[in-house]
């Protein structure tokens, strides 16, 4: 058995579809990432998992159970973090967590226990009575990740968790992912941070429109594209491509930029040049692949960690806030 | 076993609303301003303005109608606070956990009602304060029945606004033109008896009348229906607006 096996799943919002046929499973003790830009239907996707949406079609088992006709079973092997806020700021981190237990059938001395461990996991103990309101963007996704964790999950979904946090805080919460690898937990995490699936993910299935469009390891994925990456840049991009590509390179135009991929950088680059005859290049450069370029190989577009939803998430919070 | 769990479930969610109570009582204190300032001016000053067609002063008959206006008015927007659980997303904790959408439902209006109810006790006891008569101790359990029938009513009312209604506009628009004119219609503020005769058909059409009519009863001692009949409709228009708030609560 699999912690999560996913079978051509499929759900359309108006006949539009969000996620369209995706296949996939997730073994115990595993974290593993959804990686895809804005839309990319990741948040679809687990929402179908945590029995919140129905699918369309297809078929989809989480520990065992089927997501749609044994949703309470699931509901008691999963604990979720959304990408929405979703703590009551009314209430203390304390009595959010206390409440979350009850919901989850603990007995009181469980909880009491469960409480401070989470707690002390996250560095919130000192904060465990303040009120919620009173916590900063950061300081809350740590409370929501442990209350995710509060009823001893054997899955935890992550849906970007990090989503508009900065650059240091982002790194405190990754310090407690990696924490969860050590406990047996089995993570499903989305998100559109390159770097952040790279770090974290034993694997990572890139997603764009619906699709998964390339599924493995990062050194898995990084090596599948053929070698390092070179970038041209060059006065004329379009016959400097067509040039490269009769002399047995790939070559992919994104961005005005050409790329192209060699198993030994170094010694292709001279020859580049030897064939840019009458083209002045203006820049040129290569490097060890990254997920991003994984992603532009298999997508053929740039990939963008959209700023522009980064903003309303964090004006989001700031309307929670008050 | 199972019905203990429910119970538990129920339990949670609404004490989580009465934290949230708690934490917000001086709302409490403040949303009981607009109910003192109609006993205290204009119960007082009608007072002696008129000669009532019944015995007894006017600042009691009003009280048991501003009684039910209070609960209709706390009742109602408690009910429509689960469009803020949606907005801020507590609602999906709830929903993701392993408890029944009823002990969600049941919780909340547990809550919205405790907070009505409350509110009722406070504005008994300024009346009491204010000399009105009450009918002594035998009073309170009616007056408590039909606060709790009126309030479960509009919490379930609210329930169904707020699962059919996106905006806070739509909000001022249910609280404009149905939940104020049933207000006026109700005879909480005078006797039915002084309106014209086309305006008491939508008076008698108007469930609140009878809620406020069984108010008055117990409170004071005056009815204009039979009270077992006031009991009756505000039974069914509880399960009526329990069923359709449970109902599209569920579907949203
Ligand atoms: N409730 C909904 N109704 C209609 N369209 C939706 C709904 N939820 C998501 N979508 C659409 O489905 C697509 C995938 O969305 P989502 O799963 O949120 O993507 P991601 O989480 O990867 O950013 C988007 O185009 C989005 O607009
Ligand atoms: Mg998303």
């Amino acid at each position: 058995m699999k912690a999560i096996e996913i079978e051509g799943l499929i759900k359309e919002f108006d006949g539009i579809r969000a996620v369209d046929g995706i296949s996939l499973e997730i073994e115990y003790g595993e974290i593993f990432s959804l990686l895809g830009p804005n839309g990319a239907g990741k948040t679809t996707t687990i929402s179908i998992l945590a029995t919140l949406l129905k699918p369309t079609k297809g078929k989809a088992r989480v520990n065992g159970y089927d997501v749609v006709t044994q949703a309470a079973k699931v509901r008691h092997s999963i604990g979720i973090v959304f990408q929405d806020p979703s703590l009551d700021d009314r209430l203390t981190a304390r009595e959010n967590l206390d409440i979350h237990g009850r919901l989850y059938h603990m007995k009181k001395d469980e909880r009491k226990k469960r409480i401070e461990e989470v707690l002390e996991m996250v560095e919130l103990r000192e904060r465990a009575d303040s009120l919620v309101k009173t916590f900063s963007g950061g300081m809350r996704r740590r409370l929501e990740i442990a209350r995710g964790l509060m009823h001893k999950p054997r899955i935890l979904f992550l849906d970007e968790p990090t989503l508009g946090l900065d650059p240091q805080t982002r790194r405190h919460i990754w310090n407690y992912i990696e924490k969860l690898r050590d406990e047996g937990v089995t993570v499903l995490l989305t998100t559109h941070y390159m770097e952040e699936a790279d770090k974290l993910a034993d694997r990572v299935a890139i997603i764009d429109r619906g699709k998964i469009v390339a599924l493995g390891s990062p050194s898995e994925l990084k090596d599948s594209i053929g070698g390092d990456v070179i970038k041209i840049k060059c006065s004329n991009a379009d016959k400097m491509a067509a040039i490269l590509s009769s002399n047995g390179f790939n070559a992919m135009i994104v961005d005005n930029e050409i790329i192209i991929k060699a198993k030994k950088a170094e010694k292709e680059i001279p020859r580049i040049f030897s064939l840019a005859k009458g083209i002045e290049i203006k820049s040129i450069m290569y490097k060890e692949p990254s997920l991003e370029d994984v992603f532009i190989h298999y997508t053929g577009k740039a990939y963008r960690e959209e700023a522009g939803d980064e903003m309303e998430a964090i004006k989001r919070r700031w309307r929670m806030r008050r | 076993m199972e019905d203990e769990k429910m119970m538990g479930d129920v339990y949670a969610v609404y004490l989580r609303e009465l934290i949230r109570l708690w934490r917000q009582k001086v709302r409490l204190v403040t949303t009981i301003v607009m109910p003192l300032l109609w006993l205290g001016v204009i119960g007082n000053a009608f007072n002696n303005a008129f000669k009532m067609p019944f015995k007894g002063d006017f600042l009691s008959f009003l009280t048991p109608g501003i009684l039910v206006m209070t609960m209709v008015f706390t009742s109602t927007i408690s009910g429509i606070t689960t469009v803020f659980d949606r907005e801020f997303g507590f609602l999906k904790e709830m929903l993701v956990a392993p408890i029944k959408r009823e002990s969600i439902l049941i919780g909340k209006m547990l809550g919205g009602v405790t907070q009505a109810i409350l509110q009722g006790v406070i504005i008994i006891i300024l009346a009491i304060i204010m000399g009105v008569n009450f009918k002594g101790v035998a009073a309170i359990p009616g007056m408590l029945l039909t606060m709790f029938l009126v309030s479960i009513a509009f919490v379930s009312f609210g329930l169904a606004v707020a699962s059919k209604m996106t905006s806070m506009e739509g909000f001022q628009m249910v609280m404009n033109f149905l939940i104020q004119p049933m207000i006026f219609l109700s005879g909480a503020f005078y006797p039915t008896k002084m309106l014209p005769s086309w305006l008491k058909i939508g008076v008698k059409l108007n469930p609140l009348t009878y809620g406020v009519d069984a108010m008055r009863y117990f409170a004071i001692g005056i009815n204009e229906f039979n009270v077992v009949i006031d009991l009756m409709v505000m039974i069914v228009l509880s399960i009526v607006f329990i069923l359709l708030g449970g109902y599209l609560f569920r579907k949203s």
